[in-house]
């Protein structure tokens, strides 16, 4: 080995400490079947889809069936979901005053023994932070509350969608089959990514913010987090 | 009956048939060499921490298309670098690295002078500036080899290009580096 080779090899690179990936790797992986059983299932779907098309009449979109609005989100029920991507990230890493800065609005949390030391920023509109309960991974995403939606979720037949209150707030329970959902950055644009939702999603508006939590949580357990978080 | 911890090819086998405890073992044990992967290819924190999370996630995805009985260190990390290179095209930089100061003295060494120190110090930084100006391709053979330690059969999978590549790449480099450092 030359000197120039033992020189390198001796080099000290400063380099951060590892986060902790398990949890926001779990996050995104749990709930999903098996990698094969999967690519059967979307294959079947791609034909269907294929089929569909062979016989559709064009039509611009899909029917609403019906409509809700929560704070910066809104829920349709529509007969068909369209074509989605499975989530790719949860946003840019940032730490918890980063993300407060980016979305300019303080963030909720339900008390904790230790603070995330992460958050994710999408687009500086969405704010998520990945918490534990109830010994699972939970996605806590927070935007802000206004009169047009920043978050739409697209729902088929099969899920529930439930009217409830958190504590004294309108929100929305969503159960079931996989949703999609689409977004608009701070600036304004609509982000025509549809995501594939498979967990269940608490929505309830909390003073400025609209939050929403997503995970397999029963709606037992989501509706007692989002009770804590202040 | 104690339970003996799973070894490696019984960990992917459950992670293939579904089972996310079994892969987030595999992402405990590997996530520290993903992310220092990542982030000598990159330079810059958040994209590492960005790759390193994509690259276990894809990994998990494409376990039908591990070949059974292969390493699965070197095969995670082509992963993770891909992920990292392409966080790097697309910002069309790569950020300089830093050093890290040795603090400490290793017991039975003679203390150095100041002035010895100092000329130590200025001359490791010469050395990452060098490796810094190499193309990406030579700078990311070298990053993976002496700063990661890989084995030249790792860098190449890490890599994805052969072993004698990694080998050509490394004189090639290693020539760039003795004549700016001349």
């Amino acid at each position: 080995m030359s000197e120039l080779e033992r020189r390198l090899l001796a080099l000290e690179i400063d380099v951060p400490e590892a986060p902790d990936l398990a949890a926001a790797v779990l996050a995104r992986v749990e709930g999903r079947p098996f990698p094969w059983r999967r690519t059967v299932v979307l294959a079947i779907a791609l034909l269907a889809v294929a089929i569909a098309a062979a016989f559709a009449v064009p039509q611009a979109r899909t029917s609403i069936l019906r409509f809700f609005h929560l704070g910066g989100a809104a829920v349709e029920r529509v007969e068909t979901l369209p074509p989605a991507v499975e989530r790719s990230g949860l946003g840019r890493p940032t730490s918890l005053a980063g993300a407060r800065r980016a979305v300019g609005l303080p963030l909720a949390l339900p008390p904790l023994d230790r603070k995330p030391a992460r958050a994710y920023v999408l687009d500086d509109a969405v704010a998520t932070v990945l918490l534990r309960a109830h010994g699972q991974p939970v996605l806590l995403s927070e935007f802000r509350s206004t009169d047009e939606a920043y978050l739409k979720k697209l729902v088929g037949g099969s899920t529930i969608v439930e009217p409830l209150r958190v504590r004294g707030e309108p929100g929305l329970w969503i159960e079931g089959a996989p949703h999609t959902l689409t977004y608009v950055d701070r600036s304004g644009r609509f982000r025509e990514r549809t995501i594939l939702i498979r967990g269940n999603v608490l929505l309830w508006l909390h003073g400025p913010l609209t939050l929403r939590l997503e995970g397999m949580l029963t709606k037992a357990q989501a509706f007692r987090l989002a009770g804590q978080i202040r | 009956m104690v339970d003996r911890p799973l070894d490696e090819p019984e960990l992917v086998e459950r992670a293939r048939r579904g089972d996310v405890r079994a892969w987030e073992t595999i992402v405990r044990r590997y996530q520290g060499i993903a992310f220092r992967t990542a982030y000598v290819l990159s330079g810059n924190a958040a994209d590492a921490e960005e790759a390193a999370q994509d690259g276990f996630v894809k990994a998990y995805r494409a376990l039908g298309r591990f070949r059974r009985g292969s390493p699965l260190r070197p095969w995670l990390l082509r992963i993770v670098a891909n992920e990292a290179r392409n966080r790097r095209r697309s910002a069309a930089r790569r950020e300089r690295l830093a050093l890290r100061a040795a603090v400490e003295a290793r017991p039975g060494d003679a203390v150095p002078s100041p002035e010895a120190a100092l000329l130590d110090r200025e001359s490791q930084e010469q050395l990452l500036a060098a490796v810094e100006h190499l193309s990406d391709d030579h700078h990311d053979a070298v990053a993976c080899r002496y700063f990661l330690q890989l084995s030249e059969e790792e860098t190449a999978t890490a890599l994805g290009v052969r072993r004698g590549t990694v080998k050509s790449r490394l004189a090639r480099a290693l020539e760039r580096l003795r004549e700016e450092l001349s």
